[in-house]
């Protein structure tokens, strides 16, 4: 079904502007975050719709993988790495 | 008929989320609304791919990231809301 991908796609682009606006660097994490949150659900999506089991396991992967990134940024910001 | 209302439920959420990080004022906002928006909205879009994969069929990876995304997003949220606020507070007490 084509338009639960193109609302997860619609919802992806409108969280990337909110990743190239953003002053902070809270809000491209968060920006970030939610991006590789939607992305992972829309590979679910899809691996459910069409029936190939590949795409789940990818999602599991790129799950836990976003969710190290964005923690590990998090905590290098954090201690003053970067420029501000 | 239930997985299609779960699934709409929860894209109608993740779409007031969007809305939120897009339109809202603050990080501190923001960060509100896009964590609790995709803890439920999310969710609530797995929870339907769940319902709609069958329970027949013995296949617990939708579940596994259900739990992954139900157990990793409020830390996540709780890490950048401190990061940032660690930052501002360093910067403020730069400046006097």
């Amino acid at each position: 079904m084509p338009i639960v991908e193109g609302t997860l796609l619609l919802s992806l682009v409108g969280v990337l502007a909110r990743l190239g606006r953003g002053p902070t660097h809270g809000d491209r994490l968060l920006a970030y975050n939610s991006a590789s949150n939607r992305v992972f659900v829309l590979l679910a999506a899809v691996g459910t719709f069409t029936g190939r089991a590949g795409f789940l396991s990818a999602a599991v992967v790129y799950a836990a993988l976003s969710f190290l990134g964005v923690v590990i940024l998090a905590r290098f910001t954090e201690r003053g790495g970067g420029h501000r | 008929m239930i997985s299609w209302a779960l699934i709409a439920l929860g894209l109608l959420l993740v779409l007031i989320g969007t809305l939120g990080v897009l339109r809202l004022p603050d990080v501190y906002s923001r960060l509100q609304a896009s964590g609790v928006s995709d803890n439920a909205g999310l969710g609530l879009v797995l929870a339907g791919l769940i319902v709609r994969n069958g329970f027949e069929k013995a296949d617990l990876t939708l579940a596994l990231l259900l739990v992954l995304l139900l157990l990793t997003n409020p830390i996540v949220t709780h890490s950048i809301a401190k990061s940032t606020f660690t930052l501002e507070h360093r910067e403020r007490k730069e400046d006097r």
